[in-house]
């Protein structure tokens, strides 16, 4: 148990680190990073224009620019926002708890819609409804998340709820096909043979072997909703994480966008770690 | 489900063969204004009206079709290649660099797309050609999105190697280079296939949640994206059903790939 923690967190360090040197990187070869726009301000002193420029040349070693990078992110310091003119910290302080709270309706929503789709769809077997499911669901995986969230705009309804319809097709389409392969296997065969209950195979047979994947899936899907959630906040005037995102790209600040997107990243590892331990769990307590 | 497959596949060729003739079907040109004209309703000149400079929006969604048509399998094409060279040689070579590999994966995959393809997009300098930016946009979703497929290509490789037919083959003398082409590769074209074909609809997807945001190609050239920046002027809508049409042919060429991908993956 203590070893396998010890790898995960491990495993979160390295991409983490991993994630902070390909940011450090991207900040330092962008264009304009060696020259600061201070520098054309004509109230400054000269002193203070050579002093920026000193500054400026100091960062200019990748690897000495990247261990101040790590040094200042280990304190908590995420730089300041070239275009907000803000510590980047406090942005997303303000703006993580409006896209978590989206985030975690969005995903209880799609979860609940596409796992009941799939088990009402094996429980009836009924072709029409397998075709209604799959036909809208096919609709929504080929909707860009921009068009959907302007439709939600145009019908005032919540952006969550975009969130939803973009993410559950994709729970709905795998756990079809997970419940439709548990349904093929031999004790499941067997036990509906012997008469047992559609709810009492489904709970007792199926569920267990499918809850592995499906755990696994979690993790996954918040992956898949944090980038659904970032057009639908830009659209729908959400002010979360993602469309901070947007504003840094469209005013190319690329500090803020690289720390917004080490966040996610930490976000997603931590989500698919925690959803990886609770498969495990699971595993182990069913063997 | 047959027919279904067969309309997919006839509408796909259909949109393929518009697109490759665009020059015939829409002689007018993606980027020709026709000032005396602009923002008017369909008619027999313009099918779908022209847009506010007065270009012909019939002849910018054939182009734009041709953009996405053309680029976005070519992509996937590359996300292919990266998936088989480094999900293959991590799951060939297997211990250390198989676990260096996994952590690349990880991070790959962890990072939700649009965030890093925003980021990168937003490094590219502002004075790149419409073209440039065309073949920038689809090499980036082509770079960035071969982790996934990597890994079912590594999980698939070192599953090979445990069977026996390549152990009789290592034990007749195959083995590097030899063993990969020879056995490896031709038992892993299934799963390289379907990888392909889940990419393409993925892309078509990418771009046009892109463009639509302002991120992607570049005007005058259109895409299937850019296209549907026209749909964010949501007041005017209710009039001019016709700014659909990029979103439903959209939405139809998406369709179409998934229609065929459920055959692709049930044959794999």
């Amino acid at each position: 148990m203590l070893r396998s923690v010890g790898l995960a967190v491990l495993r979160l360090l390295v991409i983490m680190l991993l994630a902070s040197m390909i940011g450090a990187v991207l900040i330092r070869v962008a264009p304009g990073f060696s020259s600061d726009e201070q520098q054309l301000n004509s109230s400054l002193s000269a002193q203070s224009i050579q002093a920026i420029k000193q500054a400026r040349l100091t960062n200019s070693d990748l690897p000495r620019y990247y261990a101040n990078y790590l040094a200042a992110l280990l304190r908590g310091d995420l730089g300041i926002s070239q275009s907000l003119n803000q510590p980047v910290r406090d942005l997303l302080r303000e703006r993580i708890p409006v896209t978590m709270r989206s985030l975690v309706l969005a995903l209880a929503l799609a979860w609940l819609i596409g796992l009941a789709l799939a088990v009402a769809a094996q429980l009836t077997r009924s072709r029409l409804l397998t075709f209604l499911t799959d036909g809208v669901s096919s609709t929504f995986i080929s909707t860009p998340a921009v068009v959907l969230a302007l439709v939600f705009v145009l019908l005032r309804l919540p952006p969550q709820l975009a969130a939803t319809l973009l993410v559950f097709p994709k729970i709905y389409r795998y756990s079809q096909n997970l419940l439709q392969q548990s349904y093929q296997l031999p004790h499941v065969l067997t036990a509906r043979a012997k008469g047992a209950g559609a709810w009492r195979v489904l709970a007792w047979h199926v569920a267990p072997m499918a809850a592995p994947q499906m755990l696994a899936l979690v993790g996954v899907s918040v992956s898949i909703a944090l980038g659904v959630l970032l057009p639908i906040e830009v659209i729908c005037d959400v002010p979360g994480i993602g469309q901070l995102a947007w504003q840094a790209a469209q005013s190319r600040d690329l500090p803020l966008l690289v720390n917004l997107t080490l966040v996610v990243t930490f976000v997603t590892v931590c989500a698919t770690m925690l959803s990886d331990s609770a498969r495990r769990s699971f595993t182990r307590s069913a063997a | 489900m047959k027919a279904l497959r067969w309309g997919a596949t006839a509408l796909l060729i259909l949109a393929a063969l518009a697109a490759i003739g665009a020059h015939y079907v829409a002689p007018a040109g993606y980027e020709h204004q026709f000032r005396e004209s602009p923002g008017v309703s369909p008619s027999a000149q313009h099918p779908l009206g022209t847009d506010d400079l007065g270009r012909d929006r019939f002849a910018r969604l054939i182009y734009g079709l041709r953009v996405s048509l053309i680029l976005a399998p070519l992509a996937a094409a590359l996300t292919t290649l990266m998936a088989a060279l480094i999900g293959g040689i991590a799951g060939y070579c297997g211990g250390w660099v198989e676990g260096c590999a996994l952590v690349i994966m990880d991070l790959f995959l962890s990072i939700p797309w649009l965030f890093l393809l925003i980021t990168v997009r937003a490094m590219l300098p502002l004075n790149i050609s419409p073209e440039s930016s065309v073949f920038i946009t689809f090499l980036l979703l082509g770079v960035l999105g071969w982790a996934a497929s990597a890994r079912i290509i590594c999980a698939g490789t070192r599953d090979l190697l445990k069977s026996e037919f390549v152990w009789l083959a290592r034990a007749s003398g195959f083995s590097g280079f030899k063993l990969l082409r020879l056995h490896l590769l031709p038992n892993l074209r299934g799963t390289l296939l379907a990888q392909f074909w889940i990419s393409i609809p993925v892309f078509i997807i990418a771009e046009a949640n892109l463009g639509a945001m302002g991120l992607g190609v570049a005007e005058p050239l259109p895409s299937l994206g850019s296209l549907l920046r026209e749909l964010q002027n949501v007041v005017t809508l209710r009039p001019e059903p016709w700014r659909f049409m990029p979103l439903l042919v959209l939405i139809m060429v998406v369709s179409c790939f998934q229609t065929l991908l459920n055959k692709n993956e049930v044959r794999t």
